[in-house]
């Protein structure tokens, strides 16, 4: 029984293998095959689920290392988009931010390969993973669609086919990001229309992972989001959310980010189990999904372990502790 | 009716000649060069932007805030009793910025920007301005604050603070600044304590201009006439907004009008530009109005932004009637 409480994942991304990184920038300047690189992604993606496995994730992802950024990628393989210049998201970090510039289509499946292969290499369940499709508007230039509604609504539609086929694919979890959704918060209605057109016909579970801004500028609204799961940076923000709860209840699962994924520090157990009995103060244990706050792509190889692990012991620490207490 | 600029000019570009300085910092980061190389550096791609503004026909021009690694990190880099916090993104931009931390009371000796802006008039042909971070934006984006009991407490400190960096600005030869403020069109409920704000800023003695981009202004536009600046800038286009038709109670002040939207790639035409300057001059006064991006040009990419400029340009001489 224990063990189907307090399930343990992470938000996505983990970083890159040095090798793949000099492969991505050997293929950017025309050094190096489609063939070769994919191989070595499919090399990467196999180290990080057989590391996920080792350190006892219970739900994993694919690590995204066909991805170099979360719009980006889908930007490059739907029609109506054209890569942008290159904008700094922070310090001297740059990125293509992507412009809509005409109508928006998918002409073929974008992650299911991926997913098929990363599940093929596990028995545990891997999630399918999308961008939502507000994110994709607020992150990209819009030329082409006349409002921001239309773009999303657009962008939900393409979103709606790839998460439908990752669902014939297999998936049981799809996660469907929304990181931009408290950007103007007077647009949540949109997000939240544009989500209902995705998920409209999954049976898979569905989350949603939100970070970086003011959740409660979207609070209760967001909980009209369909999705299943909300998943939610909370260690970084000291679970200062966790108190708008207290106000209007949360009424769906909570994936809780337990451990700072902008910090070289690595927190303790107990630090992270400390993060867990503060979420089930509001959400039952079978509802109740352990993880670092957000992808983890900006941390080693080492870090990323390590704060995984931190996760998988704070939650068996927490599963003991539930154990004892009588029912 | 002159041109402008507002905010940071994008510091790189896509070609392999425009990443110097991306190159240099990751260099600085692997202890290839040291500061004073890294500096040489911003100081070159500085020279280099105030040339592409000039050379593009910008009036009034800024320093392209070459070294700035967001608003508030030049202040809270340099201030005393401020760190600089988590990273955090900054309003509705997918760009971050490190929060501030307040550890103990804030001082400073007012001269933070002063080189860099004595090293920009040494560098510039034309009008330059200054610019320093807003105190409502600095006040409600902080993360942490160990040393002012209150909101109202913590604004005019930091407001005190900017005022000292104004009075050197002011100094060193500034006559116009430009305080960059989103937090006033976002927090209209805390217009009041805004104004009072600015009331600690004008102390200084230095003309101001209000920046609080990102937002339509139409909840304060009203309020924002009471302001002891200058200037006050509206953005017009990048949101929907009425604000221009309520552009009649900043008959005193000059109205820098945000034609060209700074945050997305698709480029106005010229008669889209002029169409607004021409109604803003019908309300204000064609000598009160000035016309300028709605926000930094750093959240587009350089090829964008310098299409950007030149429509404004040749918007606002069709706006005056000059031949192109």
């Amino acid at each position: 029984m224990t063990s189907e409480i307090l399930l343990t994942t992470t938000v996505g991304s983990f970083g890159k293998p040095e090798y793949l990184q000099k492969a991505r920038n050997q293929f950017g300047r025309g050094k190096l095959s489609r063939e070769e690189l994919t191989k070595l992604e499919r090399q990467a993606t196999e180290e990080w689920i057989r590391r996920q496995e080792e350190v006892g994730l219970d739900i994993l992802v694919d690590g995204e290392m066909y991805r170099g950024d979360m719009v980006a990628y889908f930007a490059d393989l739907l029609e109506g988009y054209r890569e942008g210049g290159l904008v700094r998201s922070y310090g001297n970090r740059y990125y293509h931010k992507p412009i809509i510039a005409g109508r928006i289509r998918r002409p073929k499946p974008m992650t299911v390969e991926w997913f098929e292969y990363a599940q093929s290499l596990t028995d545990k369940p891997v999630k399918g993973m999308l961008t939502g499709p507000y994110t994709m508007l607020d992150w990209s230039f819009n030329e082409a669609y006349r409002t921001r509604r239309d773009a999303a609504l657009a962008l939900a539609e393409v979103i709606r086919q790839e998460a439908e086929d990752l669902e014939r694919a297999g998936a049981k979890y799809i996660q469907i990001d929304e990181p931009a959704i408290h950007a103007r918060p007077e647009e949540i209605d949109i997000a939240i229309e544009a989500m209902g057109i995705v998920t409209q016909h999954l049976k898979a579970k569905t989350i949603s992972h939100i970070c970086y801004g003011d959740f409660a500028a979207i609070y209760p609204q967001v909980l009209k989001l369909p999705v299943d799961q909300l998943d939610l940076a909370m260690s970084n923000y000291q679970y200062r959310w966790l108190e708008l709860f207290d106000r209007d209840p949360f009424t769906k699962e909570l994936a809780i980010g337990i451990v700072d994924v902008h910090k070289h520090e690595l927190e303790s157990v107990d630090e992270a189990a400390e993060g867990i009995r503060k979420g089930l103060k509001y959400v039952r244990a079978d509802r109740l999904y352990p993880h670092p706050d957000c992808g983890l792509k900006t941390r080693t190889v080492e870090e990323t372990v390590d704060k995984c692990r931190v996760v998988v012991e704070a939650a068996k620490k927490v599963r003991a502790e539930l154990a004892k207490v009588p029912a | 009716m002159k041109t402008t600029v507002i905010g940071a000019f994008p510091k790189i570009s896509d070609d392999q000649g425009g990443q110097e300085l991306r190159r240099a910092l990751h260099r600085f980061d692997r202890g290839e060069i040291d500061a004073s190389a890294l500096d040489q550096v911003f100081d070159t791609v500085t020279r280099s932007a105030i040339a592409e503004l000039e050379g593009a026909g910008i009036d009034v021009i800024n320093d392209a805030q070459i070294r700035w690694d967001d608003l508030f990190a030049q202040f809270a880099r340099s201030w005393e009793g401020v760190s600089r916090g988590p990273l955090e993104r900054f309003y509705d931009n997918n760009t971050y910025f490190r929060q501030p931390v307040i550890e103990r009371a804030i001082s400073t000796g007012g001269r933070t920007l002063v080189r860099d802006f004595e090293f920009a008039r040494t560098a510039a042909k034309t009008q330059l301005k200054a610019a320093v971070c807003g105190p409502l934006s600095f006040a409600t984006l902080t993360a942490e604050d160990r040393a002012y009991k209150s909101l109202e407490e913590r604004t005019f400190a930091v407001a005190d603070a900017l005022a000292a960096e104004i009075r050197g600005l002011g100094a060193a030869g500034a006559t116009l600044v430009d305080v960059e403020d989103p937090a006033v069109a976002a927090r209209p409920d805390l217009i009041a304590l805004a104004r009072a704000a600015y009331e600690r800023l004008a102390k200084a003695g230095v003309p101001l201009a209000i920046q609080p981009y990102f937002f339509p202004a139409d909840k304060v536009i009203e309020a924002l006439a009471t302001f002891p600046v200058a200037q006050v800038g509206i953005d017009l286009c990048s949101r929907d907004t009425k604000a221009l038709s309520a552009l009649g109670v900043l008959r005193t002040r000059t109205v820098v009008l945000g034609v060209v939207d700074a945050r997305n790639t698709r480029l106005e035409t010229e008669a889209e530009v002029a169409t607004i300057i021409e109604a803003a001059a019908k309300v204000v006064g064609a000598d009160r109005v000035w016309a300028a991006p709605t926000a930094g040009l750093e959240y587009l990419p350089h090829d964008v932004a310098s299409r950007k400029l030149a429509v404004l340009v040749k918007g606002a001489r069709a706006a005056m009637g000059v031949p192109a």
